[in-house]
């Protein structure tokens, strides 16, 4: 087993760079980083240290060591969190001198991996750590923290072993034949199913507002030129600003911001300025106006609301995406409030991007994707796109045992969905695992978490 | 070294391990000699007088269609024969049928004997011979030497084996017999890991006084369903069984004496199968109920002894005495044999490789018992392939594998070689992840083309079985093709035993998958209904028929999920070296010595986390030469 190590602050400069090394040779590694073979570390104990290995003129820096001890470290293995100044060129020669020593560049989420490896964590919960790094907002953190406390695992726990109540049931009649046991009684048992069912069926729906919590819903600001579109996209992005940073996959773009409403995480992009300009880059934009639409969980249709209603060339149906229409420049006074019909929109809101009237009844109009569940404290929410499949399929799977046992077939068929189901829930906590899934989880990662 | 007599095979055991073993291996060419200490013992039923039971009477069907003997010996002297789960799926329904104890055995030497190049010896064999790790013969207590180039042990439960009835307890094999203590410690010395096991019997009762009209008459089936593929129908005359029950003045004076018994008093270290309980455990760990079972099963037609079923005790023989003249109807009844406990030894089956043999010693084969398992047909399927390697291995020549998703015979095994045993060790239908292809009536299916080739199965049989095959597959396509119209005579029949709308017509392969429509039914929509000799056929082609889609999404899923088992771990592969395992696991790891990801997988104990370490290791190892 090799010794890995990684940085597992965020780079670039900061007061303090956090160096973690985690495997056999750790120790061993150390010693050689402070130039001092004597050196002894003892864990629950911080040690300040100049990082001079032997050779060296000047020391790199001066650290702080804190020492874990296998198996009570995060990895499981002897671990060492070397802290130092936060300046990029110390913390890569620190970096490079424990390879030169020894030790091997973690892969993405290496750490975690081992944690696993080595029972630390399940597999929800590792999940549940990538998560919680990767929050963007208070509520999506707060998921993955009850995730991260083994929360679904205890649900899944809890369904597991009423499933297993029922397979024993079944299982007993069709075996012990001979024996006095209880007559099965299908009535209460065909109960007992459906609402197995219903709790994985209902479990697996939270995905809906859960996701959004994790990616974040994103809302594109559409119309044409002038309508105040970008007063608008500023004035929301002013009030809602959230600390974050960049998004990861996408180029850069100033037409796209995160914000946070009520805790809420909203990715606003803006359409502005796609179709102000000449032929050829007006292609463009129309594109990438037609993508933003495309992508959008939520499309805010701007309208002039001052000018006479006319023909509005209003956007191409967005095929099912939840669409308001927002009426801007209600300060002026040649505003019309008017009442046509309006099928394909959720909901007609007045607002001035100037004063900021309206504005709070968009807000709430905007999370209102998230339904009932109010950021700070929700349920239990599943925000991952494997986890909610494994649900879904387990809760057709126990929907159909029901469904056989109804049909009046014998125990070895009724059985069949809920052996599935209870391998399906297992897939979740990771007391079955394929290669595939832990990749899939890991590359993900960033180095050095 | 010389030898009084030289043989291929030796079977060490004339119960029913040994029986299939010696008989299987002599037939496959090998010279046998099967050495127990009682020639007239050979084939004794030492508990329960009955062969099959769910799961069981799977076990059964397989070691038949093999070219086992047990099937056919049950067939000649069964004398309650039930169908067990006639409710229930084709897949879970096993043949149980109760035997002539004292016939039994005579059949089974009987067969034995007429078994060309199969050797009875009578004598007690108390050391193996080994030249380095390889068998070479064995020792008896009279001195003589046999020598042979393969060894299966069966001894069943004479291992050390020591009887417990109330304060007392003494070595015995049996009742009645000895018990073999210098082989069981020839196996320790031989630095062998060896266990220790209990398990129980009843009582048994003078026939003569037992007022019979208080028990509650159980009837063999009309049309008994034989265990033998070669078996067209039972010919001797049946016997009814009877059911009663205990009663809560009998589970006060259990539980008021409890101290007598030396399972409670600590007497007993072995421990015991969790589904054969003694009466006393029945009391103790199920207080609340007020009565229990008990089936009085008589034990042949020349005989008054009676079988309690449902009885099984270690209490001091007075006590048992009244406690069973509490039971209603059994007032004035006379124990003619006492029940008891016995402990015997076992030697751990992770040391045996997928042929039975043991890993350390090259020609030693264990079987039955010794295992850790219980009950005969556990022990005659493991006897029977032990026997087939034996042969193979004396004459040079490839092992055989039995798969578990082939056999249950496959699953047992795999089961014990891979998990251990913490109990004894039975049958269930849900040890087998594929019970719905395992069934009894495809037994043939499964088995008999490699019993075929193995050169265990007679022409008789063979042509019997290929002209079965036959008849199912043109029924097969029969059923397919025959459609119920609603025009026909037969639609509003047919209509009214699902009970619910056919459509316009639908084929009788579609309405046999509906919950309800039996072999009956559908016979007589056939264009050619068969005789009641054919249902057979009929209800073979609908099981098929019914579990065919079930089958089908359990291999996708299965497929899906276990897609790294193929995956293969290097001979010399460090398991230690990997972290994530404990110590433990590596131990098991080390001994179970898997082949394959899916075999590490099914290894006892064995993680979550740990496999995914292993899964991980394995991936990256096979990435990167």
């Amino acid at each position: 087993m090799d010794t890995i190590v990684a940085l597992s602050t965020a780079p670039g400069r900061s007061a303090i760079g956090v160096i973690r090394i985690s495997g056999p040779r750790t120790t061993e590694i150390v010693k050689t980083l402070v130039g001092d073979q004597e050196l002894t570390l003892k864990p629950g104990q911080v040690v300040v240290r100049n990082l001079q290995p032997d050779g060296e003129a000047v020391a790199l820096d001066q650290a702080v060591l804190s020492y874990f001890a296998a198996p009570h470290s995060y990895t499981g293995e002897a671990v060492v969190e070397i802290s130092c100044h936060g300046s990029p060129v110390i913390l890569r020669q620190v970096i490079d001198y424990v390879l030169v020593f020894g030790g091997r560049l973690a892969e993405p989420g290496e750490f975690t991996l081992r944690a696993l490896g080595n029972g630390k964590l399940n597999l929800s919960q590792a999940i549940a750590v990538r998560d919680l790094i990767a929050a963007r907002s208070d509520a999506a953190a707060k998921q993955a923290v009850r995730q991260l406390k083994g929360e679904l695992s205890q649900r899944m726990h809890e369904t597991q072993e009423r499933l297993i109540q029922a397979i024993v049931i079944l299982e007993s009649a069709l075996e012990f034949v001979e024996d006095d046991l209880p007559e099965v009684e299908k009535e209460k048992l065909h109960d007992s199913l459906l609402e197995i069912a219903g709790n994985l069926a209902g479990l697996a729906q939270t995905f809906g507002v859960g996701h959004l919590l994790r990616d974040g819903l994103r809302v594109t600001i559409a119309g044409r030129p002038n309508v105040g579109k970008s007063s608008l996209f500023n004035a929301l992005v002013r009030s809602n600003r959230a600390i974050v940073t960049d998004i990861p996959g996408t180029t850069r773009d100033s037409l796209t911001e995160s914000i946070s409403i009520n805790g809420f995480p909203v990715t606003l992009t803006d359409t502005a300025g796609l179709r102000e300009s000449s032929d050829q880059i007006e292609r463009l934009g129309v594109g990438r106006t037609h993508q933003a639409i495309a992508d959008a969980d939520l499309v805010l249709l701007i309208v002039d609301g001052s000018l006479p209603a006319e023909d509005r060339n209003l956007e191409p149906d967005s095929n099912g995406t939840r669409r308001l229409l927002v009426r801007n420049k209600m300060d002026l006074p040649s505003f019309r409030s008017e009442n046509t019909e309006r099928k394909s929109f959720e909901k007609v809101i007045d607002v001035s991007a100037m004063t900021g009237a309206g504005l709070d009844e968009l807000r709430a109009a905007i999370i209102s994707s998230f339904g009932d569940c109010h950021a700070a404290d929700s349920g239990l929410l599943i925000t991952d796109a494997r986890q909610h499949d494994l649900l879904r399929r387990a809760a057709d799977e126990v929907t159909s045992s029901a469904e056989i046992l109804q049909q009046g077939h014998s125990e070895e068929l009724i059985v069949l969905g809920l052996h599935n189901a209870l391998r399906l829930i297992g897939d979740i906590t990771g007391e079955t695992t394929t290669e595939d899934i832990l990749s899939e989880i890991f590359s993900t990662f960033c180095i050095g978490k | 070294m010389s030898f009084d007599e030289v043989f291929n095979v030796i079977v060490i055991g004339g119960g029913h391990a040994g029986c299939e073993a010696a008989s299987a291996s002599a037939r496959l060419g090998a010279s046998t000699a099967l050495v127990t200490m009682n020639l007239d013992l050979i084939g004794q039923m030492s508990c329960n007088p009955a062969i099959g039971g769910i799961a069981k009477g799977h076990l059964v069907r397989e070691i038949d269609a093999l070219g086992g003997i047990m099937g056919r010996v049950a067939d000649r002297t069964g004398i309650h024969f039930r169908l067990l789960n006639r409710s229930r799926g084709p897949a879970v329904q096993s043949p149980r049928a109760q035997s002539d104890r004292a016939q039994y055995r005579k059949e089974m030497r009987l067969t034995l004997e007429n078994t060309p190049g199969l050797h009875l010896r009578q004598g007690t064999v108390v050391d193996l011979i080994l030249d380095r790790n390889e068998i070479r013969g064995v020792e008896l207590l009279d001195g003589r030497k046999l020598g042979a180039r393969s060894v299966v042990i069966a001894t069943g439960t004479f291992l050390n084996g020591q009887i417990h009835t109330g304060p007392k307890s003494y070595s015995a094999g049996r009742a009645g017999e000895p018990a073999s203590i210098e082989l069981a410690e020839a196996l320790k010395r031989l630095g062998l890991p060896v266990g220790r096991l209990k398990t129980g019997t009843p009582p048994r009762l003078d026939g003569r006084t037992i007022d019979w009209a208080a028990f509650e008459v159980q009837r063999p089936d009309k049309e008994a369903v034989p265990f033998s593929f070669g078996t067209d129908d039972i010919q001797q005359e049946q016997l009814d069984c009877y059911l009663g029950y205990t009663t809560s003045e009998v589970h006060r004076v259990i539980r008021q004496n409890l101290n007598c018994s030396p399972l409670y008093s600590g007497k007993i270290t072995g421990v015991g199968p969790r589904y054969c309980p003694s009466i006393e455990d029945k009391v103790v760990k199920f207080a609340s109920k007020d009565r229990h079972q008990l089936f009085l099963e008589p034990e042949g037609h020349d005989t008054n002894e009676v079988y309690l079923n449902g009885f099984s005790t270690s209490l001091p023989v007075e006590l048992q005495q009244d406690l069973v003249r509490l039971v209603p109807g059994l007032g004035k009844s006379q124990i003619i044999r006492p029940g008891y406990a016995i402990e015997y030894d076992f030697v751990d089956p992770r040391e045996l490789g997928t042929d039975l043999q043991t890993r350390r010693f090259r020609g030693l084969f264990h079987a039955g018992q010794i295992n850790g398992t219980t009950g005969y047909e556990e022990a005659a399927c493991q006897g029977l392939i032990a026997g087939i390697n034996a042969a193979l291995s004396a004459q040079g020549r490839k092992s055989l594998r039995i798969r578990r998703d082939q056999s249950y015979i496959g699953v047992l095994i795999d089961d014990l070689i891979s998990q251990g045993v913490d109990e004894p060790y039975r049958v269930f239908t849900s040890r087998a992840e594929n019970r719905l292809m395992l069934r009894f009536d495809n037994a043939d299916a499964r088995l008999r083309p490699l019993g075929r080739e193995l050169g265990l199965v007679a022409n008789r049989d063979w042509d019997r079985f290929e002209a079965r095959k036959d008849r199912i597959s043109e029924l097969r396509r029969v059923i397919k093709e025959t459609r119920v119209r609603r025009s026909d005579a037969s639609y509003a029949a047919a209509s009214l035993a699902v009970g619910f709308n056919l459509g316009d017509s639908i084929s009788l392969e579609q309405l046999s998958k509906r919950a309800g429509v039996g072999a009956d039914l559908i016979n007589s929509l056939l264009p050619q209904p068969l005789e009641s000799s054919g249902m057979r056929d009929v209800q073979s082609v609908l099981a098929d028929v019914l579990y065919e889609g079930y089958i089908e999404n359990h291999k996708t899923q299965t497929e899906r999920l276990y897609h790294h088992d193929a995956l293969r771990i290097p001979d010399d592969y460090d398991f230690r070296g990997l972290g994530g395992l404990s110590s433990e696991m590596v131990e098991r790891l080390e001994r179970a010595q898997p082949e394959t990801f899916g075999d590490a997988r099914r290894v006892a104990g064995m993680t979550s986390a740990g496999l995914s370490a292993l899964l991980v290791n394995l991936t990256v190892a096979n990435a990167s030469p």
